[in-house]
């Protein structure tokens, strides 16, 4: 739905309410109580619908990850200029929507997936405000990174497949669709953000074609 | 104005306040305002509806 749109519900829907909560002395008509029943329940529902919408929708954007200070390292990761850093290949070729780019590997591919990244999202913003900050380098994750998130769009894509370095061992493959061995262990892609090395990093610069 | 419509219009105050603050949440993407918008718009929204629901029920129970 078009933000212009979402806006306009929303406009709408407080209009009306604030109509029937002056005139609230039109409800003794029939009329009036069909009236207040779309103002003061029908068209705030929708309009709670889709902000709800539009806020989970905008809770995806790289913007909104890296607006607190301290991910300002990760997103500039994302541009550095070598392939062997997964987030920036990623990033800089489109295998992940650029725009996206940190929801798309950092959430869950489950049913609930969403909503846990959320909650993840919230207790991000409770030690934002109210815990003590780490250092950029010193932030891990809540849990080890789950294959899961990369064969949700690597499984059974022939480079995945047919990659030598996936079956240097007859169980390697399972073991890694099994999340046995992750994908970023040692000698895997385990060149991630890194970014206590960021500041001698050479960065990528995208010209106008490439943004 | 009836005990009723004092309840509308308590009702109509907080539909009208929550949706406010749903959109002052839309001027920022910050996750401050995904959490102004669940904490404080939409409980807002929701306890206006339910309080005109409630009036509609013992209205209802009156007549």
């Amino acid at each position: 739905m078009p933000f212009s749109a979402i806006l306009v519900v929303i406009v709408v829907a407080a209009a009306v309410a604030l109509v029937v909560g002056v005139r609230a002395n039109l409800t003794r008509s029939r009329e009036g109580k069909a009236f207040a029943f779309v103002a003061l329940f029908i068209l705030p529902g929708i309009a709670v619908w889709v902000g709800y919408n539009e806020q989970m929708d905008r809770a995806e954007s790289k913007t909104f990850c890296l607006s607190c200070h301290v991910m300002a390292d990760y997103g500039k990761s994302l541009y550095v200029d070598d392939p062997s850093y997964i987030p920036a290949l990623h990033f800089q070729n489109n295998y992940v929507p650029r725009d996206r780019a940190c929801y798309t590997c950092h959430t869950d591919y489950t049913m609930f997936g969403t909503l846990n990244s959320k909650i993840r999202g919230v207790r991000h913003v409770l030690v934002e405000y109210f815990g003590t900050i780490p250092k950029p380098e010193n932030i891990k994750l809540y849990t080890p990174f789950n294959n899961r998130e990369c064969l949700y769009c690597h499984l059974g894509a022939r480079k995945f497949e047919e990659g030598r370095a996936h079956s240097r061992t007859p169980d390697q493959m399972a073991r890694i669709k099994s999340n046995q061995l992750s994908c970023t262990s040692s000698h895997c892609h385990d060149i991630v953000h890194e970014v206590a090395t960021l500041k001698d990093a050479i960065l990528w610069k995208e010209t106008p074609a490439q943004q | 104005m009836t005990r009723i419509e004092q309840r509308i219009r308590w009702a109509s105050i907080l539909i009208v306040a929550g949706l406010l603050i749903q959109l002052g949440t839309f001027l920022l993407v910050h996750p401050l305002s995904f959490v102004a918008f669940l904490v404080i718009g939409c409980p807002l929204v929701g306890a206006g509806i339910v309080l005109y629901l409630v009036s509609l029920t013992q209205n209802s129970t009156t007549e």
